[in-house]
């Protein structure tokens, strides 16, 4: 996905006016309208122009769904969870704040004491009928574990096809190379956060 | 009197009362993280640090006494300095692990920690390696430990079992347990501060913001502890208390997932019920049963006139009734409170150890704080309870009644009304067949000298008794005529408001509905009867606790099937909701829903209404005192371990008491069985076939053979002799 489109943000002041006449207010000049435009045959000066550019195959549309638009790492689609750099292991620790925060009460969260008794998540949904794409979550989230991914393409046969905790995962062979995508929206480490980090004092 | 004044505002102090009893009583904050109201002041954490003008530094609140004209300050630039230091130092190498940890959103440390701003840590010091321990029910962490020792001294101090202390070592130190000591009440976990002790089965399952509380009482025991149940997704995850003011058992901590899951209302099964209740001779229902629905049976019965039976709560009435012929007052005039801090006890007649663990905790206390001696007189020497007790006085099975006349009269001093009964006693006679010493006598009426506040505990053996009436006479008589306050300790959660509501009769042949029991048509909270009914954590309502107290029952998880209200109302005894009844049981006029359940700042429990005593003017001549035939050979008692109370205490997960026969060494000889033994045995007509275990700690012949599983109470002398058959494969 790149951004570059949208990193521009230098909007051009090259406006031109459009010659557009004033709307007419008489009874007269508004039957000399129709007049007008019953017998120019405007329609045809439309297909015209459309004939024209389907010749010079100058295409300006984007052929969904085989091409589509990159969109911004802003963008608060589908959530994704994140696995750990380190250890591939899931990031989620179970801490519930997602569920806390969500405004339309759609997350639920089952954590229990797995064998090493270490907090584990034993049941994680997000009902996707109900979200409103808000990214509280994802803001919320103290390990950068609940994101919002690119896939904005939710339908379905069944809503359980997006909900379920393992999809969301990153999957470990995308892990394994290395492709896993960091957010950027909301709740992501700004650039320098290393050098804002104040350090305990070790006095030994 | 001591007037002083704390912020500038007057204030008046008790006698013993400390400065931060004072501001708490007026409302008046002081930080504390290591106080616990219920015990004894740690002064470990210093954050209730004050300053007293004229005084050099600054002063512990939480165990100083006011003195007069003394001017106070709680809140300073110099006070917030210091416990802001005081969180740091809290602070240094505690785990940043808040995000997983389960004490977060309800966690001292995090609260204080914010409280007073720590941004930044001065301090710091090498971390080391600590290990997780797992101790049955609960857990600890030594890295989230902050060493403020409140779970040490409601171990030793409130629950009186010395399990928890502290290993020292500096930086290094650490709580340590005594396992064998330990009764898995699950005090500690209620105390701490942090997230260090924690219930093994409640960690990392929920976070404390997520849970629903709900305030109601425990539904195991005659105490009726106040507890809130927290649920959450229609499920109770755990039970909490104020723990600061109250305590609770293992029972009542622990035993909360006994409800009836079922989910439809089951029509053709109501309609046979109410078919059941037209044509019973009897209806019998045990005293796991809240007012309302006791009021609802006897209104039953009034209408349809069938016998109704609960032979446990029938027996309290006969006992609580001769009781009254000679006390003059329908009912006893002690309470919990009162035991724990009197400082005299004597207990007959019931099992310290686990009757009635609020009783046993208020020994303990009257023990740590007021000095008490605490004489039980019982046949069998409960060795995990010698802290508590001071002299054991071991009578011979069946001897209550011999017993407790020769303690009336010794304490006794105007004996003119009885003059005949006290005259006919025959101390040699009456020893040599008790089995008890006139030198233990003697020792108990040494003990006594100077003592103020004497208390008598009567549990369940002499309720039973075959004498029972006389018995109740005596006990009647030393209430009247001693300083003693006597508690009569009910045998199930409400038997006292049973025995105060309903008209009870005894069994005839018949046709029987069973509320809880089974019978020919079984009503059960537990879904093995025809017709389902909610359990105690499901249902509104009031009991009759220990104290006499009137005290509110909440529904801690839905129930969405038939309940009795339902069916009395398709017999004609009709009311919308069963606590409509709450109003009308006889007692005080008060709506159910404007009856308080909460704590004050200081403390005070405003639970309910005290339920009044009743004056009479009767006199009764007592019998003389007739001995019973002996027990010889093997002797069961059907005592209850600890924390198993009933078939409800049976099936949460969390107990772990198995129904075994448990005897000593002397009792495996005597009835020639070996640990590990399958044994058969009939003990009032129930056949128990059980697995025999050895207790090195136990003494004498008798053995315990616990009837928690059994869904109605016998309600006959607990000690029984025993053929016991070996039934090995």
């Amino acid at each position: 996905m790149k951004d570059e489109q949208f990193n521009n943000r230098n909007v051009s002041n090259e406006y031109f006016l459009v010659d557009i006449e004033d709307y007419p207010t008489e009874p007269w000049d508004k039957f000399k309208r129709v007049v007008k435009r019953t017998f120019r045959l405007e329609l045809f000066v439309g297909l015209w122009v459309v004939m024209r550019e389907f010749f010079k195959f100058e295409i300006h549309t984007v052929s969904y769904p085989e091409e589509k638009m990159p969109i911004g790492p802003r963008y608060r689609a589908i959530h994704e969870m994140k696995r750990l750099w380190e250890s591939d292991t899931e990031r989620c620790i179970g801490c519930g704040l997602c569920e806390k925060i969500c405004v339309a009460n759609c997350i639920r969260i089952e954590t229990k004491r797995d064998e090493n008794s270490r907090k584990e998540v034993s049941e994680y949904s997000i009902n996707l009928g109900r979200c409103i794409y808000c990214g509280f979550c994802a803001e919320v989230c103290p390990e950068l574990a609940i994101t919002h991914g690119g896939r904005y393409e939710n339908a379905s046969e069944q809503r359980e096809h997006f909900t379920m905790y393992e999809d969301m995962l990153t999957p470990l062979d995308t892990m394994k190379v290395g492709n896993q995508l960091e957010f950027e929206g909301f709740g992501a480490i700004t650039p320098h956060e290393d050098e804002r980090v104040k350090k305990t004092p070790l006095a030994y | 009197m001591v007037n002083f004044k704390i912020n500038g505002i007057s204030v008046k102090a008790q006698k013993g009362e400390t400065i931060l009893q004072v501001a708490r009583r007026e409302g008046i904050y002081i930080p504390t993280m290591c106080y616990l109201a219920k015990a004894t002041p740690n002064a470990s954490c210093r954050m209730c640090v004050v300053e007293a003008k004229g005084v050099d530094g600054l002063v512990l609140s939480c165990n100083t006494p006011p003195t007069e004209g003394a001017e106070i300050t709680t809140d300073s630039q110099i006070l917030y300095k210091e416990r802001q230091n005081i969180m740091k130092l809290y602070n240094v190498n505690h785990p940043l692990q808040c995000g997983v940890c389960d004490k977060s959103g309800e966690c001292e440390l995090q609260n204080k920690t914010l409280e007073f701003g720590v941004e930044q840590q001065n301090f710091a010091v090498r971390d080391q390696a600590r290990k997780k321990k797992k101790w049955g029910v609960h857990t600890y962490d030594p890295a989230l430990c902050i060493l403020c020792e409140k779970c040490t001294t409601v171990c030793n101090e409130v629950v009186g079992n010395e399990a928890l202390f502290i290993k020292a070592g500096g930086y290094k130190s650490r709580i340590e347990i005594n396992l064998a000591n330990c009764i898995q009440c699950g005090e500690c976990i209620s105390v701490c501060p942090v997230g260090a002790m924690a219930s093994t089965d409640f960690k990392y399952t929920s976070n404390a913001w997520e849970l629903t509380k709900v305030p109601s009482s425990c539904a195991h025991c005659s105490s009726a502890c106040s507890l809130y149940y927290e649920s959450k997704g229609g499920e109770i995850r755990r039970v909490t208390n104020e723990a600061d003011f109250s305590s609770l058992c293992g029972a009542g901590r622990f035993g909360f997932d006994f409800q009836n899951r079922v989910q439809t209302k089951d029509t053709s099964a109501f309609e046979k019920a109410v078919e059941a209740f037209k044509s019973a001779k009897n209806v019998v229902f045990n005293s796991f049963i809240t007012n309302e629905e006791a009021f609802v049976l006897n209104e039953l019965k009034k209408k349809l006139g069938f016998n109704l039976v609960n032979d446990d709560a029938r027996k309290y009435q006969e006992f609580m009734d001769n009781f009254a012929s000679t006390s003059n007052k329908s009912l006893y005039n002690g309470d919990i409170k009162d035991l724990s801090n009197s400082d005299f006890i004597i207990s007959i007649g019931g099992s310290i150890q686990s009757d009635n663990p609020m009783v046993k905790f208020a020994m303990a206390q009257a023990v740590g704080y007021k000095k008490a001696f605490v004489a039980s007189i019982h046949p069998i020497e409960e060795a995990p309870i010698s802290n508590v007790v001071s002299m054991f006085i071991k009578n011979e099975v069946g001897s209550e009644e011999a017993a407790l006349s020769m303690v009336a009269d010794i304490f006794i001093e105007d004996k003119s009304s009885q003059k005949e009964f006290f005259d006919s006693l025959d101390f040699g006679y009456l020893c040599g067949e008790s089995n008890i010493s006139e030198e233990e006598l003697d020792e108990l009426k040494q003990k006594y000298l100077r003592k103020k506040k004497p208390m008598l505990v009567i549990g369940e053996d002499v309720i039973n008794h075959s004498r029972a009436k006389n018995i109740a006479m005596i006990v009647g008589l030393i209430q009247k005529y001693t300083p003693f306050k006597v508690i009569v300790v009910p045998p199930s959660t409400n038997t006292l408001g049973v025995s105060l509501i309903c008209d009870l009769d005894k069994i005839e042949d018949g046709f029987s509905v069973g509320y809880n029991v089974k019978a020919d048509f079984t009503l059960s909270a537990k879904g093995e009867g025809d017709l389902d009914m909610p359990s105690l954590n499901q249902q509104e309502g009031t009991f009759v606790n220990i104290d006499k107290n009137l005290v509110v029952l909440n529904a801690g998880v839905a129930y969405h099937g038939y309940e009795l209200n339902d069916i009395a109302s398709s017999l004609g005894v009709e009311s919308k909701n069963v606590i409509d009844y709450t109003s009308k049981l006889g007692f005080k006029e008060i709506e159910f829903d404007d009856l308080d359940n909460y704590y004050d700042n200081v403390g005070n429990a405003y639970r309910g209404y005290k339920i009044e005593s009743v004056k009479n003017n009767d006199s009764v001549k007592l019998d003389e005192v007739e001995e019973l035939g002996e027990f010889n050979g093997s002797v069961v008692y059907s005592r209850n371990p600890l924390s198993q109370f009933s078939p409800f205490t049976k099936d949460c997960k969390q107990i772990k008491v198995k129904d075994e026969l448990v005897g000593s060494e002397q009792f495996a000889m005597a009835s020639k069985i070996k640990s590990g033994d399958r044994v058969k045995f009939i003990v009032d007509g129930i056949e128990f076939v059980r697995h025999f275990r050895v207790d090195r700690h136990m003494k004498g012949t008798v053995a315990y053979n616990p009837t928690f599983m059994l869904d109605s109470k016998s309600s006959n002398y607990r000690y029984n002799q025993v053929k016991i058959e070996v039934i090995n494969e």
